[in-house]
Protein backbone atom coordinates (compact mmCIF):
# COMPACT_ATOMS: atom_id res chain seq x y z
CA UNK A 1 0.00 0.00 0.00
CA UNK A 2 1.52 3.35 -1.09
CA UNK A 3 -0.14 6.75 -0.69
CA UNK A 4 0.99 9.95 -3.03
CA UNK A 5 4.11 11.71 -1.80
CA UNK A 6 3.25 15.04 -0.08
CA UNK A 7 3.60 17.90 -2.38
CA UNK A 8 7.19 19.03 -0.80
CA UNK A 9 9.18 16.08 0.89
CA UNK A 10 9.85 16.21 4.16
CA UNK A 11 11.79 14.02 5.88
CA UNK A 12 10.58 10.97 7.61
CA UNK A 13 12.34 11.51 10.96
CA UNK A 14 10.91 14.96 11.16
CA UNK A 15 7.49 13.84 10.57
CA UNK A 16 7.46 11.04 13.20
CA UNK A 17 9.17 13.13 16.08
CA UNK A 18 6.85 15.71 15.13
CA UNK A 19 3.74 13.59 15.48
CA UNK A 20 5.42 11.76 18.70
CA UNK A 21 6.21 15.77 19.94
CA UNK A 22 2.33 16.33 19.32
CA UNK A 23 0.71 13.60 20.94
CA UNK A 24 3.07 13.92 23.86
CA UNK A 25 2.65 17.69 24.03
CA UNK A 26 -1.58 17.07 24.49
CA UNK A 27 -0.54 14.37 26.96
CA UNK A 28 1.84 17.01 29.21
CA UNK A 29 -0.44 19.65 28.65
CA UNK A 30 -3.54 17.62 30.04
CA UNK A 31 -1.12 16.60 32.66
CA UNK A 32 0.19 19.99 34.02
CA UNK A 33 -3.34 21.03 33.80
CA UNK A 34 -4.55 18.66 36.19
CA UNK A 35 -1.54 19.34 38.52
CA UNK A 36 -2.50 22.92 38.54
CA UNK A 37 -6.40 22.25 39.26
CA UNK A 38 -4.95 19.87 41.81
CA UNK A 39 -3.00 22.35 44.14
CA UNK A 40 -5.22 25.10 43.59
CA UNK A 41 -8.24 23.36 44.81
CA UNK A 42 -6.32 21.67 47.52
CA UNK A 43 -5.34 24.87 49.37
CA UNK A 44 -3.97 25.20 53.03
CA UNK A 45 -7.33 24.33 54.84
CA UNK A 46 -6.82 22.60 57.76
CA UNK A 47 -10.74 22.11 58.31
CA UNK A 48 -10.60 18.81 56.32
CA UNK A 49 -8.09 17.42 58.68
CA UNK A 50 -10.10 17.42 61.60
CA UNK A 51 -13.17 16.09 60.90
CA UNK A 52 -14.23 12.76 59.25
CA UNK A 53 -16.11 13.19 55.25
CA UNK A 54 -19.60 12.07 54.71
CA UNK A 55 -20.19 8.82 53.54
CA UNK A 56 -23.74 8.72 52.95
CA UNK A 57 -24.79 4.59 51.86
CA UNK A 58 -26.08 5.92 48.67
CA UNK A 59 -23.01 7.80 47.33
CA UNK A 60 -21.22 4.52 47.85
CA UNK A 61 -23.45 2.38 46.40
CA UNK A 62 -23.23 4.60 43.19
CA UNK A 63 -19.50 5.07 43.25
CA UNK A 64 -19.20 1.78 44.01
CA UNK A 65 -16.66 2.29 46.57
CA UNK A 66 -16.55 0.58 50.45
CA UNK A 67 -17.08 2.84 53.41
CA UNK A 68 -13.29 2.34 54.66
CA UNK A 69 -12.35 3.69 50.58
CA UNK A 70 -14.77 6.63 51.40
CA UNK A 71 -12.90 7.51 54.17
CA UNK A 72 -9.55 7.26 52.91
CA UNK A 73 -10.31 9.97 49.85
CA UNK A 74 -9.45 12.63 52.88
CA UNK A 75 -6.51 10.64 53.75
CA UNK A 76 -5.51 11.33 50.31
CA UNK A 77 -6.04 14.60 50.85
CA UNK A 78 -4.42 14.88 53.96
CA UNK A 79 -1.24 13.45 52.61
CA UNK A 80 -0.90 16.72 50.58
CA UNK A 81 -2.00 19.50 53.16
CA UNK A 82 0.49 17.81 56.06
CA UNK A 83 3.98 16.22 53.89
CA UNK A 84 3.44 19.51 51.40
CA UNK A 85 6.45 21.76 52.29
CA UNK A 86 5.39 25.15 52.61
CA UNK A 87 6.69 26.25 49.43
CA UNK A 88 5.43 23.13 47.83
CA UNK A 89 1.77 24.75 46.47
CA UNK A 90 3.28 27.96 44.99
CA UNK A 91 6.06 26.15 43.37
CA UNK A 92 4.24 23.38 41.44
CA UNK A 93 1.58 25.88 40.20
CA UNK A 94 4.32 28.02 38.74
CA UNK A 95 5.63 25.19 37.66
CA UNK A 96 2.87 23.26 36.44
CA UNK A 97 1.82 27.02 34.39
CA UNK A 98 5.26 27.43 32.74
CA UNK A 99 5.41 23.10 31.71
CA UNK A 100 1.84 23.83 30.39
CA UNK A 101 2.75 26.84 28.28
CA UNK A 102 5.48 25.40 26.91
CA UNK A 103 3.58 21.56 26.52
CA UNK A 104 0.99 23.60 24.36
CA UNK A 105 3.86 25.34 22.70
CA UNK A 106 5.48 22.07 21.79
CA UNK A 107 2.45 21.02 19.55
CA UNK A 108 2.99 23.67 17.30
CA UNK A 109 6.54 22.91 17.42
CA UNK A 110 5.74 19.62 16.21
CA UNK A 111 2.88 20.50 13.47
CA UNK A 112 6.17 22.82 12.06
CA UNK A 113 8.33 19.85 11.91
CA UNK A 114 5.92 17.89 10.14
CA UNK A 115 5.98 20.27 7.72
CA UNK A 116 9.54 20.88 8.16
CA UNK A 117 9.24 24.44 8.22
CA UNK A 118 13.09 26.20 8.01
CA UNK A 119 12.70 27.15 11.97
CA UNK A 120 11.47 23.86 12.96
CA UNK A 121 14.38 21.46 13.48
CA UNK A 122 16.09 24.65 15.76
CA UNK A 123 12.63 25.07 17.47
CA UNK A 124 12.48 21.41 18.83
CA UNK A 125 16.04 21.19 20.04
CA UNK A 126 15.43 24.32 21.99
CA UNK A 127 11.61 23.35 22.83
CA UNK A 128 12.56 19.92 23.84
CA UNK A 129 15.86 21.24 26.17
CA UNK A 130 13.60 23.74 28.23
CA UNK A 131 10.78 20.74 28.87
CA UNK A 132 13.73 18.94 29.92
CA UNK A 133 15.19 21.45 32.19
CA UNK A 134 11.22 21.81 33.88
CA UNK A 135 11.53 17.98 34.76
CA UNK A 136 15.14 18.40 35.88
CA UNK A 137 13.89 21.19 37.73
CA UNK A 138 10.49 19.29 39.19
CA UNK A 139 12.59 16.42 39.98
CA UNK A 140 14.83 18.15 42.25
CA UNK A 141 11.46 19.60 44.06
CA UNK A 142 9.92 16.07 44.32
CA UNK A 143 13.31 14.50 46.11
CA UNK A 144 13.18 17.44 48.55
CA UNK A 145 9.08 17.18 49.69
CA UNK A 146 9.00 13.98 51.87
CA UNK A 147 8.55 10.38 51.09
CA UNK A 148 4.58 10.74 50.61
CA UNK A 149 5.32 13.24 47.73
CA UNK A 150 8.34 11.68 46.27
CA UNK A 151 6.21 8.46 45.82
CA UNK A 152 3.33 10.29 44.09
CA UNK A 153 5.76 12.62 41.61
CA UNK A 154 8.87 10.98 41.40
CA UNK A 155 8.54 8.05 38.77
CA UNK A 156 5.67 9.99 36.45
CA UNK A 157 8.76 12.83 36.30
CA UNK A 158 11.19 10.26 36.01
CA UNK A 159 9.13 8.83 32.87
CA UNK A 160 8.37 12.28 31.08
CA UNK A 161 12.19 13.08 31.75
CA UNK A 162 13.35 10.40 29.89
CA UNK A 163 10.45 10.69 26.77
CA UNK A 164 11.93 14.52 26.60
CA UNK A 165 15.61 13.19 26.59
CA UNK A 166 14.88 11.02 24.09
CA UNK A 167 13.24 13.53 21.92
CA UNK A 168 16.01 16.31 22.34
CA UNK A 169 18.36 14.02 21.46
CA UNK A 170 16.06 12.58 18.40
CA UNK A 171 15.57 16.02 17.11
CA UNK A 172 19.61 16.87 17.90
CA UNK A 173 20.72 14.21 15.23
CA UNK A 174 17.81 15.54 13.11
CA UNK A 175 18.84 19.18 13.32
CA UNK A 176 22.52 18.03 12.95
CA UNK A 177 21.39 16.14 9.09
CA UNK A 178 19.99 18.84 8.38
CA UNK A 179 23.27 21.17 8.32
CA UNK A 180 24.89 18.80 6.43
CA UNK B 1 -1.24 9.82 -7.64
CA UNK B 2 -1.46 13.02 -6.54
CA UNK B 3 -1.53 13.74 -2.09
CA UNK B 4 -5.00 16.00 -2.16
CA UNK B 5 -5.29 18.97 0.41
CA UNK B 6 -6.18 18.27 4.08
CA UNK B 7 -8.27 19.79 6.73
CA UNK B 8 -9.27 23.29 6.59
CA UNK B 9 -6.94 25.13 9.23
CA UNK B 10 -9.95 25.93 11.49
CA UNK B 11 -10.78 22.22 11.51
CA UNK B 12 -7.77 21.47 12.61
CA UNK B 13 -8.06 23.79 15.60
CA UNK B 14 -11.20 22.01 16.56
CA UNK B 15 -9.54 18.74 16.40
CA UNK B 16 -6.40 19.62 18.54
CA UNK B 17 -8.79 21.45 20.93
CA UNK B 18 -11.35 18.17 21.12
CA UNK B 19 -8.53 16.34 21.74
CA UNK B 20 -6.42 18.22 24.44
CA UNK B 21 -9.78 18.66 25.96
CA UNK B 22 -10.48 14.71 26.02
CA UNK B 23 -7.11 14.16 27.21
CA UNK B 24 -7.14 16.24 30.16
CA UNK B 25 -10.81 15.06 31.05
CA UNK B 26 -9.81 11.28 31.21
CA UNK B 27 -6.34 13.08 33.32
CA UNK B 28 -8.57 14.70 35.65
CA UNK B 29 -11.68 12.64 36.37
CA UNK B 30 -9.88 9.56 37.45
CA UNK B 31 -8.08 12.45 39.81
CA UNK B 32 -11.30 14.17 40.81
CA UNK B 33 -13.08 10.88 41.46
CA UNK B 34 -10.56 10.06 44.58
CA UNK B 35 -11.48 13.51 46.13
CA UNK B 36 -13.99 13.11 49.38
CA UNK B 37 -17.75 13.46 48.77
CA UNK B 38 -18.86 16.94 49.00
CA UNK B 39 -20.04 18.01 52.53
CA UNK B 40 -19.72 21.33 54.59
CA UNK B 41 -16.40 20.91 55.51
CA UNK B 42 -14.81 18.80 52.09
CA UNK B 43 -15.50 21.19 49.21
CA UNK B 44 -12.85 19.83 47.24
CA UNK B 45 -15.29 18.16 44.15
CA UNK B 46 -16.80 21.04 43.62
CA UNK B 47 -14.48 23.14 41.05
CA UNK B 48 -12.81 19.35 39.32
CA UNK B 49 -16.48 18.61 38.69
CA UNK B 50 -17.74 22.35 37.40
CA UNK B 51 -14.58 22.10 35.26
CA UNK B 52 -15.10 18.59 34.06
CA UNK B 53 -18.70 19.74 33.35
CA UNK B 54 -17.99 22.83 31.64
CA UNK B 55 -15.15 21.34 29.10
CA UNK B 56 -17.43 18.50 28.47
CA UNK B 57 -20.28 20.48 26.91
CA UNK B 58 -17.70 22.48 24.99
CA UNK B 59 -16.30 19.55 23.29
CA UNK B 60 -19.73 19.02 22.25
CA UNK B 61 -19.77 22.84 20.36
CA UNK B 62 -16.17 22.35 19.12
CA UNK B 63 -17.48 18.83 17.82
CA UNK B 64 -20.36 20.43 16.09
CA UNK B 65 -17.98 23.12 14.28
CA UNK B 66 -15.52 20.50 13.46
CA UNK B 67 -18.46 18.70 11.24
CA UNK B 68 -19.96 21.62 9.79
CA UNK B 69 -16.25 22.96 8.53
CA UNK B 70 -15.03 19.57 7.09
CA UNK B 71 -18.44 19.57 4.96
CA UNK B 72 -18.29 22.76 3.94
CA UNK B 73 -14.11 22.63 3.49
CA UNK B 74 -14.41 19.08 2.67
CA UNK B 75 -10.54 17.12 2.90
CA UNK B 76 -9.20 15.78 -0.76
CA UNK B 77 -9.55 11.88 -0.54
CA UNK B 78 -6.93 10.09 0.14
CA UNK B 79 -5.91 7.88 -3.08
CA UNK B 80 -4.20 5.07 -1.74
CA UNK B 81 -2.68 2.46 -4.39
CA UNK B 82 -2.71 -1.36 -4.02
CA UNK B 83 -5.37 -0.64 -0.77
CA UNK B 84 -8.87 -2.70 -0.77
CA UNK B 85 -11.77 -0.18 -1.27
CA UNK B 86 -13.10 -1.42 2.05
CA UNK B 87 -10.17 -0.32 3.66
CA UNK B 88 -11.29 3.57 3.01
CA UNK B 89 -14.68 2.77 3.83
CA UNK B 90 -13.51 1.01 7.09
CA UNK B 91 -11.37 4.79 7.93
CA UNK B 92 -14.61 6.15 7.01
CA UNK B 93 -16.55 4.12 9.71
CA UNK B 94 -14.41 4.90 12.08
CA UNK B 95 -14.28 8.28 12.10
CA UNK B 96 -18.07 8.21 12.50
CA UNK B 97 -17.76 5.93 14.93
CA UNK B 98 -15.33 8.55 16.76
CA UNK B 99 -18.24 11.35 16.46
CA UNK B 100 -20.84 9.34 17.73
CA UNK B 101 -18.53 8.13 20.43
CA UNK B 102 -17.40 11.37 21.98
CA UNK B 103 -21.13 12.69 21.41
CA UNK B 104 -22.38 9.95 23.14
CA UNK B 105 -19.92 10.03 26.07
CA UNK B 106 -21.14 13.83 26.45
CA UNK B 107 -24.56 13.30 26.43
CA UNK B 108 -24.76 10.47 28.73
CA UNK B 109 -22.65 12.58 31.39
CA UNK B 110 -24.90 15.46 30.81
CA UNK B 111 -27.66 13.09 31.77
CA UNK B 112 -25.78 11.58 34.86
CA UNK B 113 -25.27 14.89 36.31
CA UNK B 114 -28.84 15.88 35.55
CA UNK B 115 -30.28 13.68 37.63
CA UNK B 116 -27.74 13.94 40.04
CA UNK B 117 -29.40 16.84 41.75
CA UNK B 118 -26.45 19.12 40.64
CA UNK B 119 -27.19 22.02 38.87
CA UNK B 120 -24.96 22.65 35.69
CA UNK B 121 -23.72 26.56 35.27
CA UNK B 122 -22.15 26.69 31.55
CA UNK B 123 -18.51 28.80 32.50
CA UNK B 124 -20.44 30.00 35.70
CA UNK B 125 -21.94 32.41 33.24
CA UNK B 126 -25.12 29.88 31.18
CA UNK B 127 -27.65 28.44 33.44
CA UNK B 128 -28.65 25.13 31.99
CA UNK B 129 -31.88 23.21 31.76
CA UNK B 130 -32.14 20.25 34.59
CA UNK B 131 -33.63 17.76 32.61
CA UNK B 132 -33.87 15.68 34.92
CA UNK B 133 -34.58 15.89 38.67
CA UNK B 134 -32.99 14.11 41.78
CA UNK B 135 -33.33 10.43 41.06
CA UNK B 136 -30.54 8.10 42.24
CA UNK B 137 -31.39 5.17 39.96
CA UNK B 138 -31.37 7.08 36.87
CA UNK B 139 -28.35 8.98 37.95
CA UNK B 140 -26.29 5.37 38.46
CA UNK B 141 -28.04 4.46 35.10
CA UNK B 142 -26.51 7.09 33.14
CA UNK B 143 -23.24 7.36 35.04
CA UNK B 144 -22.63 3.40 33.54
CA UNK B 145 -23.35 4.26 30.55
CA UNK B 146 -21.18 7.40 30.86
CA UNK B 147 -18.30 4.98 32.17
CA UNK B 148 -18.34 2.47 29.48
CA UNK B 149 -18.55 4.77 26.15
CA UNK B 150 -15.52 6.90 28.08
CA UNK B 151 -13.88 3.38 28.17
CA UNK B 152 -14.83 2.78 24.45
CA UNK B 153 -13.77 6.33 23.67
CA UNK B 154 -10.28 5.34 25.32
CA UNK B 155 -9.94 2.09 22.70
CA UNK B 156 -11.12 4.09 19.33
CA UNK B 157 -8.36 6.97 20.55
CA UNK B 158 -5.43 4.90 21.36
CA UNK B 159 -6.61 2.96 17.53
CA UNK B 160 -6.43 5.92 15.67
CA UNK B 161 -3.50 7.18 17.47
CA UNK B 162 -1.49 4.06 16.71
CA UNK B 163 -2.83 4.46 12.78
CA UNK B 164 -1.57 8.53 12.72
CA UNK B 165 1.73 7.47 14.14
CA UNK B 166 1.95 4.30 11.49
CA UNK B 167 1.32 6.77 8.83
CA UNK B 168 4.25 9.63 10.64
CA UNK B 169 6.75 6.61 10.07
CA UNK B 170 5.88 5.84 6.92
CA UNK B 171 5.82 9.18 5.64
CA UNK B 172 3.02 9.10 3.64
CA UNK B 173 1.48 12.24 3.68
CA UNK B 174 -1.75 11.32 5.83
CA UNK B 175 -0.63 13.04 9.29
CA UNK B 176 0.23 16.03 7.66
CA UNK B 177 -3.60 16.40 6.64
CA UNK B 178 -4.60 16.97 10.58
CA UNK B 179 -1.52 18.90 11.04
CA UNK B 180 -0.49 21.79 9.61
CA UNK B 181 0.44 25.38 10.95
C1 LIG C 1 -15.85 13.65 25.79
C2 LIG C 1 -16.31 14.10 26.91
C3 LIG C 1 -16.13 13.44 28.26
C4 LIG C 1 -15.19 12.54 28.70
C5 LIG C 1 -14.05 11.91 27.92
C6 LIG C 1 -15.50 12.26 30.08
C7 LIG C 1 -14.79 11.36 30.87
C8 LIG C 1 -15.16 10.97 32.14
C9 LIG C 1 -14.56 9.91 32.89
C10 LIG C 1 -13.42 9.02 32.40
C11 LIG C 1 -15.18 9.84 34.09
C12 LIG C 1 -14.88 8.87 35.22
C13 LIG C 1 -15.87 7.77 35.20
C14 LIG C 1 -15.70 6.81 36.34
O1 LIG C 1 -14.57 6.38 36.60
O2 LIG C 1 -16.72 6.52 36.98
C15 LIG C 1 -16.19 10.88 34.13
C16 LIG C 1 -17.04 11.14 35.19
C17 LIG C 1 -18.03 12.10 35.18
N1 LIG C 1 -18.38 12.92 34.12
FE1 LIG C 1 -17.49 12.94 32.31
N2 LIG C 1 -16.60 13.00 30.47
C18 LIG C 1 -17.01 13.73 29.38
C19 LIG C 1 -18.08 14.60 29.33
C20 LIG C 1 -18.91 14.91 30.41
C21 LIG C 1 -20.02 15.85 30.38
C22 LIG C 1 -20.45 16.67 29.15
C23 LIG C 1 -20.55 15.87 31.63
C24 LIG C 1 -21.73 16.67 32.20
C25 LIG C 1 -22.21 17.75 31.77
C26 LIG C 1 -19.81 14.93 32.44
C27 LIG C 1 -20.07 14.66 33.78
C28 LIG C 1 -19.43 13.72 34.52
C29 LIG C 1 -19.76 13.42 35.90
C30 LIG C 1 -20.87 14.09 36.73
C31 LIG C 1 -18.87 12.41 36.32
C32 LIG C 1 -18.81 11.78 37.72
C33 LIG C 1 -19.26 10.42 37.88
C34 LIG C 1 -20.26 9.90 36.94
O3 LIG C 1 -21.40 10.40 36.91
O4 LIG C 1 -19.91 8.97 36.18
N3 LIG C 1 -18.83 14.37 31.66
N4 LIG C 1 -16.17 11.56 32.91
C1 LIG D 1 -8.63 12.40 21.91
C2 LIG D 1 -7.96 12.19 20.85
C3 LIG D 1 -8.45 12.30 19.42
C4 LIG D 1 -9.73 12.36 18.93
C5 LIG D 1 -11.04 12.30 19.70
C6 LIG D 1 -9.63 12.49 17.49
C7 LIG D 1 -10.71 12.60 16.62
C8 LIG D 1 -10.63 12.64 15.24
C9 LIG D 1 -11.74 12.66 14.35
C10 LIG D 1 -13.22 12.67 14.79
C11 LIG D 1 -11.26 12.68 13.08
C12 LIG D 1 -12.07 12.60 11.81
C13 LIG D 1 -12.19 13.89 11.13
C14 LIG D 1 -13.14 13.70 9.95
O1 LIG D 1 -12.83 12.93 9.03
O2 LIG D 1 -14.19 14.35 9.99
C15 LIG D 1 -9.82 12.70 13.16
C16 LIG D 1 -8.94 12.74 12.09
C17 LIG D 1 -7.57 12.68 12.20
N1 LIG D 1 -6.83 12.62 13.38
FE1 LIG D 1 -7.56 12.56 15.25
N2 LIG D 1 -8.30 12.52 17.14
C18 LIG D 1 -7.55 12.40 18.30
C19 LIG D 1 -6.17 12.39 18.40
C20 LIG D 1 -5.30 12.41 17.34
C21 LIG D 1 -3.86 12.34 17.44
C22 LIG D 1 -3.07 12.30 18.76
C23 LIG D 1 -3.38 12.34 16.16
C24 LIG D 1 -1.97 12.30 15.65
C25 LIG D 1 -0.87 12.62 16.14
C26 LIG D 1 -4.51 12.44 15.26
C27 LIG D 1 -4.42 12.49 13.89
C28 LIG D 1 -5.49 12.56 13.03
C29 LIG D 1 -5.35 12.60 11.58
C30 LIG D 1 -4.05 12.56 10.79
C31 LIG D 1 -6.66 12.67 11.06
C32 LIG D 1 -7.04 12.78 9.59
C33 LIG D 1 -7.35 11.45 9.01
C34 LIG D 1 -7.68 11.59 7.54
O3 LIG D 1 -6.77 11.80 6.77
O4 LIG D 1 -8.86 11.56 7.19
N3 LIG D 1 -5.67 12.47 16.01
N4 LIG D 1 -9.46 12.67 14.51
Amino acid sequence: MSIAAPNKPRPTWAVWLGAIAVIFGVLQTAVYSNEWMTQKVISEDITAMQSTPDCPEDELLEEDISLAECELMAAKVNIMIVSRPSWFRDFQMCISLLGGIIAFASIFVGAALVEYRNWAPTGAVVTFTVLLVINTVEFAAATHAGPLLRATYLWNITLWFFIHLIMTSAALAGHHKKDK
Amino acid sequence: MTQTRGFSRRAIIMHWLITISIFFLFISSWWMLSLPFPSEDFKYRVLPFQVHKNIGITILFFLAILLYLRFKFPPGTVVISHAHPWMSRLVIFYHFLLYVIILSCCVSGYMSSSYSGWNTTLWWIIELPNWGYEDEELNIFYSEIHLWTCWALLVLVAIHVSGAIYHAFRNDGIVQRMLRL
